[in-house]
């Protein structure tokens, strides 16, 4: 009994050695991985196992006043090799060439390199990035990249801007407001399985990167759409260099239209040149011209100098003035300070020039913002070149009055009239209504900012008055008129600096600034026309411009005209147009209208229901589409209190 | 030489009884044992749901966020492709052209009295 406890205790022992020893042998193999090799084990095994994802940044948009956009951005992909990968060069540089439409040997020759990474092409088309993907190829690899879209083509191009392949803003307003739009990149690690597939087991908290802001132009899509097309008109039509229009609301200074001509699609922006992408409106300075004049008058008013009905001798055309001779397109004789400005008399000018003396023609030179950027929110702004009356020779003060000898941007000259347009205020322009964070938040919002005062509400209310006879009969504006509206403006002139052999060359530049209606205005426009051929004045090649873009503008803003336009003009002029609905409308007219019972209006179109409406000066409210049905009260009935009459149409 | 020796029935009994509470107490060791042994297994199995349940949803939160990525991909396209069709430029071009439409004339636009 003994012997057999005594073998039962050496067993005990046994196991227990056996036991302690396993023990120690997983006890010293897990020091070994855990502790000695811990660092480069967990290495390995993360690399296997986690993988970071790049979540690349997302632009925000661009957009008009209406909600339009200008500016999208989507993800494109981008192919590329990892050279020491590929096994058959030959057949993969085929395929390749093929599917991307590149040449064989160029893809051999990337395959060939030395570097392990490179690019194949960038930004391909979802088809060709299916069709690569198909030939699932080790070595191949594709890449998201952010991809930018203007949806609009080239409207607007040159305000816009691009951006780079690697979108950062390269210019224009990409490039302003890149800080604002580009977004973040963001980065997170996530766990993988055995198929490489992610398993997001922490969330997705570190993936959700917030897009880019949003930025929202003062643009209108409609009036830059016209202000473009309108421009390339004329600029073809009279085969010009270039063109530029502007359209501005002038109480706010926000800018609805700025076009230029050559136009730019920034979806294309390495196919086209510097010249072609530049901004002119704000890069560029001209020499304005007989529009320069209406800030000489200005100043004549606001000084009280002159006076609106002051008789000036016009020297019938030719007035030696400095030692030079100052010429006049038309010789006059007297003429009041409202006609010189409607005839564009350069005598009369510098006959006035004389009166007002350079200091103080020079202070609203300044006031009404010349030789200084306007401080719009567009890169590139330049302040045109204006001299101090310190060094004006005796001739510049008679240049200075026809706007020559100094030069200003186009933007500049817009501003100014719409300070005579506001009742005296220098507004500053700009282009972005606000920027938009996406979770709502206004980070920069642009309001309307008044730069200073630069003449009396009177004088410029007077100012505008002249500026209106300029497009009525006998001015120099008449081509700028338009029906229904009163347009105030003037037209302008001028010869294009000699770079070369000095003084004038006989390149000129074609130009007309107004407002509308003159006596409220909802918008001042410029249209400049550079180095016209086959015309080259401003009132022939820019003021029909004016005209086509305003009237667009007018109706895209819903003005109604002050001057109504008689409906039996109307009905005359549709009769070519609309026959069907014009014998509709005869065949329901009553033959005569009693005067004290309801009208009919059964079965009239909308249209011809409001002209008749209209016509008898009835008040209606109209109800549905199409063709009048049923009205309330009935025709041949009486008037109710409120004089209304109800028209339900249907059809 | 065997010695008998008498014990008092009393004491019998409370030897008795001890043994009964002890045993009762034993029980009440082992029912506790099993207890904690199976609300530990317990636990580790619950654990292990956890963890599984974790890398399921880990799953379904990156198809899901795959998911959501592509329709915003979409949606950005669709976005690109409304703002292109409805251009101003193309729709000018379309309303001249298929629908032989034209600027209103001088009249033809009606301001309400």
């Amino acid at each position: 009994m003994r012997r057999s406890s005594q073998r039962n205790h050496r067993r005990l022992w046994v196991a227990k050695g056996l036991f302690l020893a396993l023990f120690l042998a997983v006890g010293g193999r897990a020091f070994q991985l855990q502790v000695l090799q811990g660092d480069k084990l967990m290495r390995l095994g993360q690399r296997q196992h986690l993988k970071e994802w790049i979540v690349l940044p997302k632009r925000g948009a661009l957009i008009d006043r209406a909600g339009e956009p200008l500016a999208l951005s989507m993800e494109s992909q981008s192919v590329y090799i990892r050279p020491h990968r590929i096994q058959e060069a030959d057949k993969v540089s085929h395929h390749l060439a093929e599917i991307l439409r590149l040449r064989a040997a160029e893809v051999r020759q990337k395959i060939a390199s030395e570097k392990p990474f490179v690019w194949i092409k960038r930004q391909v088309s979802s088809p060709e990035a299916e069709k690569i993907q198909a030939l699932n190829l080790d070595g191949i690899g594709m890449y998201y990249e952010p991809n930018r879209h203007y949806p609009q083509g080239q409207l607007a191009g040159q305000l816009i801007g691009f951006v780079g392949r690697d979108s950062e803003g390269l210019e224009g307003l990409e490039l302003k407001y890149n800080d604002y739009i580009r977004g973040e990149t963001g980065s997170s690690v996530t766990e993988r399985d055995a198929l490489g597939r992610r398993v997001l087991v922490e969330g997705i908290g570190g993936l959700q990167i917030p897009p880019g802001s949003d930025i929202h132009l003062t643009l209108d899509t409609s009036i830059q759409h016209m202000a473009e097309k309108e421009l390339e008109a004329s600029v073809l039509k009279y085969r010009a260099k270039a063109g530029v229009a502007i359209v501005v609301e002038p109480r706010t200074g926000e800018v609805l239209a700025l076009a230029n001509y050559p136009s730019f699609d920034p979806n294309n922006y390495t196919k086209l040149t510097a010249e072609q992408r530049r901004n002119r409106a704000v890069t560029d300075s001209f020499e304005p011209g007989s529009t320069f004049k209406t800030i000489l008058a200005a100043a004549a008013l606001d000084e009280e100098i002159v006076g609106k009905e002051d008789l000036f001798y016009c020297e019938m055309g030719k007035y030696p003035f400095a030692g030079k001779i100052i010429h006049d397109t038309h010789p006059y004789g007297w003429l009041s300070f409202a006609k010189i400005l409607q005839v564009s008399s350069n005598i009369g000018f510098t006959k006035i020039a004389e009166k007002v003396k350079k200091e103080r023609y020079f202070k609203y030179i300044e006031k009404f913002g010349f030789g200084k950027v306007t401080g719009i929110d567009v890169p590139g702004e330049v302040p045109g070149l204006v001299r101090r009356p310190e060094g004006w020779s005796g001739i510049d003060l008679a240049t200075h009055a026809f706007g020559q000898g100094i030069s200003t941007t186009p933007l500049q000259m817009v501003m100014a009239y719409a300070a005579i347009a506001n009742g005296g205020f220098l507004m500053r322009p700009y282009v972005t209504r606000r920027v938009l964070s996406p979770r709502g938040e206004v980070l920069l919002e642009n309001q309307p900012q008044v730069v200073r005062r630069v003449i009396s509400e009177k004088n410029s209310k007077l100012l505008a008055a002249m500026l209106r006879d300029v497009t009525n009969e006998g001015g120099t504006g008449t081509m700028a008129n338009i029906e229904g509206f009163e347009v105030a403006g003037k037209t302008g002139t001028a010869q294009k600096a000699d770079t070369i052999h000095g003084g004038y060359s006989k390149k000129r530049v074609g130009s007309f600034v107004g407002f509308v209606p003159a006596n409220d205005p909802r918008l001042v426009a410029l249209v400049l026309i550079d180095e016209p051929e086959a015309q080259v004045y401003g009132g022939v090649v820019a003021a029909p411009v004016f005209r086509n873009i305003a009237q667009g503008a007018l109706r895209r803003l819903a003005v109604a005209p002050e001057k109504a336009t008689p409906v039996s003009a109307t009905a005359k002029q549709m009769d070519s147009t609309t026959p069907r609905m014009v014998k509709r409308i005869e065949a329901h007219a009553p033959s005569h209208i009693d005067a004290d019972a309801v009208p009919s209006f059964i079965g009239l179109s909308f249209r011809g229901a409001l002209e008749k409406a209209q016509t008898l000066k009835v008040k209606v409210r109209l109800q549905g589409n199409g063709y009048v049905v049923k009205q309330a009260p009935a025709a041949g009935g009486r008037w109710t209190d409120e004089q209304t009459v109800v028209l339900n149409l249907q059809g | 030489m065997a010695t008998a020796v008498s014990v008092p029935a009393r004491k019998v009994a409370t030897v008795k009884r001890e043994r009964a509470v002890r045993s009762t107490a034993s029980r009440w060791r082992l029912f506790l044992g099993i207890f904690l042994g199976l609300a530990l297994i317990g636990a580790v199995l619950v654990h292990v749901w956890l963890r599984l349940q974790v890398v399921r949803m880990g799953y379904v939160l990156s198809t899901t966020s795959k998911l959501q990525t592509r329709l915003e991909q979409e949606n950005r396209e669709l976005k690109v492709e409304l703002a292109t069709l409805t251009s101003p430029d193309r729709l000018e071009a379309l309303a001249r052209q298929r629908l032989g439409l034209i600027a209103p004339e001088k009249g033809q636009i009606v301001v309400l009295p």
